[in-house]
This record gives C-alpha cells, structure tokens and sequence, in this order.
C-alpha cells in the first residue's frame, strides 16, 4: 500500500510526511488511525455489520415477538407490546393474556373490521409451542426455520435474543473492569516505587487464582432470580454475574496501562503539567491517559471475545444467566443431552462463531491501524 | 543474574500463601459446605420417614450431634486456625482426606495423573509440532493463497472455544445423526487390559483424537500468528539484509539466520509445560467423559470435596508459578542478550 503511494509521487522519499510538504494541515494520530482503520475493509466492514446488527438488537421485540404491535378491535386501538390486556378484553374465553396468533386469525376470518398486526417472527424466545405435532425439540421446519430446543421454545427466536444478551453483557463487563483495571494501572505506573510492588503482588495472587473454579464457587452463592416481563438489565442476578467477571477481567489491562504510564512520566509534556502545578489525578487522567490509549483500544476486541467466551462456557455449565434468559450456552448444553438433535449444538455455534469472527477481524484491524511496525519482506 | 531467580523462588511462598488463603476464606464462608450438606441429607431422611410419623419428629438435629459433625469437617474452629492447621499439614506433605471417596487427597489426585499428563502432553507437543512449522510457512508465503486459506483455520480457532468445537465434533462423528466415527467420550475402552500392544494404540488414537483436537484448537490460533508475526518481524531486520547481500541463498537466510532469532519468544512458552500438563481444561473433559484433573476439580467444587479442591489448586497453582520462573530461565538461555535483575 505504501509503495503505491510512492510510486505515484515519485519526487518525495518515502520517509517524508507528505501531508505537511503539500501544505495540507496536520492531522492527530487518532486520526490517522480512524483513517488506516477504514482502509482495512474485512475489519472496517466487520465493525459497520456488528454495530448494525446490535443495534438492530434492541428492536427485537417489535420483530420477534410473540405480542402484537397493533390491535384495532370494536373500533379502538391497543398496544399489547406496551401494555398487558387480559384475553377478556378481546372477547377470547383463555385466560391471562390473548394468543395474539390466534387472534389475528380469527379476526382475519370473521373479517369484521378488527384486525392485529403482529410483528414479522411472531414468536417469543420464552414461550413453550406446546400446540406444534410431535415432541419438543423440533427439527427445522419452514414456520421455525432453526428448530425449537427440548422446551418447545423456537431457537431463532432465543439465538436473536441471545445475541442481543451475549454482547450487552459482555460490553458491560468490558465498561467496569476497564474503569477499574485502568485506574488501578494508571496508579500503579504513576506512583511506582513500594505501591507498585504491593501491587503487583497482589495481582499476581489474584490472576493466579483458578478463574471458573472461583466463578463457580460465587456463583453458588447467588440465588438465580428471574423476574418475568422485567427487563433482563434490571435482574439482580444479571448484574451479580457481571460483577464476578469482572473481579475476574480487570487485571488484564492493568499490565498494559502500567507499562504505558511508566514510560510516558519520564516525557516533557509531564513536566510541564507539573509546573504549571497541576494535581496528581488532573496529570493521570487528562494527560497521561489520553496518551496511553493504545493498548486500551487494542486490547477491548479480545476481551470482548473472551467474556461472551466466558458467558457461552457458564450458560453451558448452568452456572450463567438465570433459567428463561435467552442464551447461546444453555442451548449447546442442551444438545449435549440430546445429541442427535444436530440443530441444537450447530445453530447456537454458528451464532457463536459468525459473532466471536466479526470481533476478531475488528480485533486484528484495530491492532494493525495501531501498530506503526509495518512487515516488509526484503527481497 | 542467579540472585534474580533466587529472590524470584522466594517469591513464590507469598504469592502462594496468598492464593491459597484466599481460595480457603472464600470456601469456609460459602453456603452450602460439607455440615450443611449433611444436615440437608438429614432432614431429607427425617423428612421422607416422618411421613409415617405424621411430622412427630422434629426435623432439627441436636445440639451435640451437630457439634461433632462441625468437629468432623473441622469447622468448629475459625478460619485463620483451620487455615495454619492445613498448612501446617500441607508442610508435611499431608493434604488430609477427600469427603466423598474417603481416601487420602493424593491418592485421589494420583489416580489422575496418566489421563491429564497424557492429554496435556500430547496436545501441548501436537500443536508446536504442528503450529511451528505452519507460521514460518505462513511468514515465508506471507500474502499467498496459502497464507490466506490457513488464516481461516486460524480465525476459527481464535473464534471457537475449543469444548464448544467438541460438542460439534461429537455431534458429527460421535454417531448421533451423522457419522460414527470415533466413540462418544472416555479415556480408554473397556476392554482395553486384553489388548494387544498394537491394538492399545489403534485404541487409544481412536479415543483420544477428538479431545486433542479439541485442546490444540486452544493454543493453535496464537501460537501459528505468533510464530509468523516474529518471523516477519526478522524477516525485516538489518542482519538479513546484510545476509543477502552477501550472497546467502534464501534458504540459509530464513532457516539458519532468521528463524533462530524468531524461535525466541516461542521457547518462553516451553516453561509452562509442566503446567499446562494438569491445568487440563475441565470444558473438554466434561463434554468428552474424561476423568482428568480439570474434571475431578469441577467435581469437587460442586460436591464440596474441600480437601480435594484444596489439594489441586496446592499443585497447579505451584505448577504455573514455577512454570513461569522456568519460561523466564529459558528465555535466558536462548538470548543472551536478556539480562534480569
């Protein structure tokens, strides 16, 4: 890529900054990055496809659900997506809230101006098909394209919440240990001398300690609590579990961070900060850290990876997500149990895998657009 | 250089009794321990009896005789004098005995050993055997059709937990619904004390093929990127430029010159052999039936086998503290140009 660009400007050497010669205005090293980033299409391309599919990811229940969007029934308007309505409401005899399938069918065939539009996947990650021929697990059909699992639960539907659970969970983890492993590096490569010591010995202890042994000793202690109809983020458990991965994951980072301080104190930029007399924590956080980002940055796609790694392994042991909650692990563990179900363990590591690859190849980008070593083979 | 690797082995005691404390405080305040258990077990029993007894029974135990089951498991005392009490026969070599199988914690270990140090050692020389050779390729035709095509394994083995690819495996060739090719978990057949020396082989490759795949998935990955990024890395240096410019064939400039210098981050791992032979990942052990040491962990730690438990984080957590001395000794050895202090 480089040579190309010399060979088209032949006068300059290749050393040279081309953007100052030709009077161009400078631009950051962050941004140069950004730049280099978005020339790596497979990782840019990568980046443009998760972030699209996550954030569709929160769409989800006006896409798969098994509630309506709309109904018009005697000449009013209800929101079942936004509100419970008792199956009364709608003149059905079941009890509890209306089969909004059956409902739409049967206002479709009466044909009397009421009608209910249900979203496109009109089915719930947690709702048990028990109405479909034969036995759960269902093999792949056209009305459940991947199947159902041993509940009679449809398996698009939880793969699609799953996806949506996996990466929020895992960003957040990402979020905490890296506010804390950074503090803590940035502290520890600030100050330096006996903290430092003190420090890493107490890491080394704690990285030392078997990390699913431990996970699954916590984890005993904490009563899985599911409240249905309650958002997944407001879940005790959901957050308890968080905070184990965390107590885990934030040491990682530190190593890094404390490298980074440890070289850029002894720069001038320092010094002057410090003449002009500004605090200890103004120099951590608002000069030296936003001059050691690199192995911040670099690092987050493989930790990334690694969490949703992590969550898929304890889903898979029952020590995850409390029981209802969509998840790529507690499928495979399923087929597990059923191993000539295929469609249980293959679907959920397709899912796995296509999402885990797109955070590699981001992954392998953002270290490429970050590291300045280009591999030129001699001859 | 001696007195760095001295005051790093003393190192070890500190860090050791810190790991190991920590795991003993957390176990001694978890629910759900070995008294508990009993007392569950208890009033299951009373429970299922007193149906006859129309509830008479109180289902509490008394008082002396929940006394002497916290004397049994040595909980009546608090944590810090259990703690010096296990250390105390930690120092003579007495690591007390498993709750469940009532033998002595290393026997119990013991009886592991040949399946871990088996899987260990196979998928840990398999995959340098394998991975070494496939990143200087990589980095010799770096940017070939070759190199591309190989990339996607390599991307599929960062992408696939290796117990994940396991479940897929057995599902393929454990004869569910595809082929049968290979048996559905265990170490070794049944009938394998009748086997000839040969047909122990054959039996034995049979077994364990699938689990060792699964377990050089694990390190194949960043061990080939990490070969060909250090040959590239090589590739690149002045020593080669002066290499071929006096006239050494290309050969003898990748093989002799450069790939010795690269070889040298790969060395350091070597330490942690001793390691990674027991760390075995109890994920592949379960999902293929294997009663190694990874498992006989999880095991222990869901049934509250404490002694048990406690006894294989003594020995891997010794392991990978001296392995990681032994990488930095080796590090030494293979450059000079590496000094501690």
């Amino acid at each position: 890529m480089n040579q190309d660009a010399g060979t088209s400007r032949p006068e300059l050497p290749p050393i040279a900054e081309p953007e100052t010669a030709t009077g161009r205005p400078s631009v950051s090293l962050l941004r140069r990055r950004l730049r280099k980033f978005r020339t790596l299409k497979r990782g840019y391309y990568s980046f443009l496809l998760l972030l699209a599919a996550y954030a569709l990811s929160f769409l989800l229940p006006l896409l798969v659900n098994d509630k309506a969007l709309f109904v018009r029934y005697e000449g009013q308007w209800y929101f079942p997506l936004w509100r419970y309505y008792p199956a009364a409401t709608f003149n059905q005899p079941t009890l509890g809230e209306p089969n909004y399938r059956d409902l739409a069918q049967t206002f479709r065939q009466q044909g009397g101006g009421n009608w209910a539009i249900l979203p496109p996947f009109p089915y719930s990650p947690t709702e048990s098909l028990l109405d479909l021929p034969g036995s759960p697990p269902h093999p792949p059909s056209w009305q459940h394209i991947f199947g159902t699992d041993d509940r009679a639960r449809d398996i698009f539907a939880r793969l699609a919440y799953g996806f949506n659970v996996s990466l929020t969970f895992s960003l957040l983890v990402l979020a905490i240990s890296y506010a804390i492993g950074i503090t803590v590096g940035a502290f520890l490569g600030y100050f330096g001398g006996k903290l430092d010591i003190l420090g890493q010995r107490l890491i080394e202890i704690w990285s030392s300690l078997p990390f699913l042994y431990t996970i699954i000793i916590v984890s005993s202690i904490v009563v899985p609590i599911y409240i249905p109809g309650r958002n997944l983020v407001l879940q005790p458990s959901f957050w308890m579990l968080i905070l184990i991965l965390t107590v885990f994951d934030w040491m990682g980072i530190t190593y890094y961070v404390r490298g980074e301080f440890y070289r850029e104190k002894a720069k001038d930029y320092v010094g002057a900060a410090i003449a002009m007399g500004a605090s200890d924590a103004g120099i951590i956080f608002r000069h030296i850290l936003p001059n050691s980002l690199t192995p911040v940055i670099s690092f987050a796609p493989f930790l990334i990876v690694g969490n949703i790694g992590a969550l898929v392994a304890l889903d898979f042991l029952g020590f995850g997500l409390p029981a209802p909650t969509p998840s790529w692990g507690e499928l495979i563990g399923q087929g597990m149990e059923n191993l000539t179900k295929w469609w249980l363990v293959f679907l959920p590591l397709a899912a796995l895998f296509l999402t885990l690859l797109l955070i590699v190849f981001i992954g392998e980008a953002v270290r490429e657009a970050f590291d300045p070593r280009e591999y030129s083979r001699l001859r | 250089m001696t007195g760095y690797f001295v005051r790093r082995f003393l190192l070890i005691i500190p860090t050791f009794l810190g790991i190991t404390l920590a795991v003993f405080v957390v176990m001694h305040f978890v629910p759900g321990g070995p008294v508990e258990r009993q007392i569950m077990r208890y009033k299951m029993a009373v429970a299922t009896e007193g149906g006859a007894a129309a509830g008479g029974i109180s289902a509490d135990i008394p008082e002396d005789a929940l006394e002497e089951m916290k004397r049994y498991y040595g909980f009546d005392k608090p944590v810090h004098i259990r703690y010096a009490q296990w250390l105390w026969n930690l120092v003579h070599l007495d690591l007390g005995r498993s709750y469940i199988y009532q033998d002595p914690v290393w026997d119990v270990i013991k009886s592991r050993f040949p399946v871990s140090i088996f899987l260990g050692l196979t998928g840990f020389l398999l995959s340098y055997v394998v991975c070494v050779p496939l990143g200087v390729f990589k980095a010799i035709r770096h940017g070939s059709r070759f190199d591309f095509l190989s990339s996607f394994l390599v991307f599929l083995g960062y992408s696939v937990p290796g117990w994940a690819l396991g479940t897929a495996l057995l599902v393929l060739f454990g004869g569910g619904s595809f082929w049968n090719l290979f048996p559905l978990g265990g170490f070794r057949p049944d009938n394998w004390e009748f086997l000839g020396f040969f047909e122990k082989i054959v039996a034995q490759i049979h077994y364990m093929f699938l689990p060792v795949l699964c377990y050089m998935v694990g390190s194949f990955a960043t061990l080939t990127i990490l070969t060909k990024n250090s040959l590239l890395e090589n590739l690149g240096q002045d020593y080669v430029r002066t290499a071929f410019a006096k006239g050494l064939t290309e050969r003898r400039v990748i093989f002799v010159h450069a790939l010795r210098n690269s070889l040298i981050p790969i060395a350091t791992g070597l330490g942690h052999v001793i390691g990674i032979i027991l760390a075995g990942s109890f994920l592949i052990e379960r999902v293929f039936n294997i009663d190694g040491m990874g498992y006989l962990g999880y095991t222990s730690i869901l049934q509250r086998d404490y002694p048990v438990a406690l006894g294989i984080l003594v020995i891997s957590s010794l392991l990978l503290l001296v392995g990681n001395i032994l990488s930095d000794i080796i590090y030494v050895v293979v450059d000079p140009r590496i000094r501690f202090r």
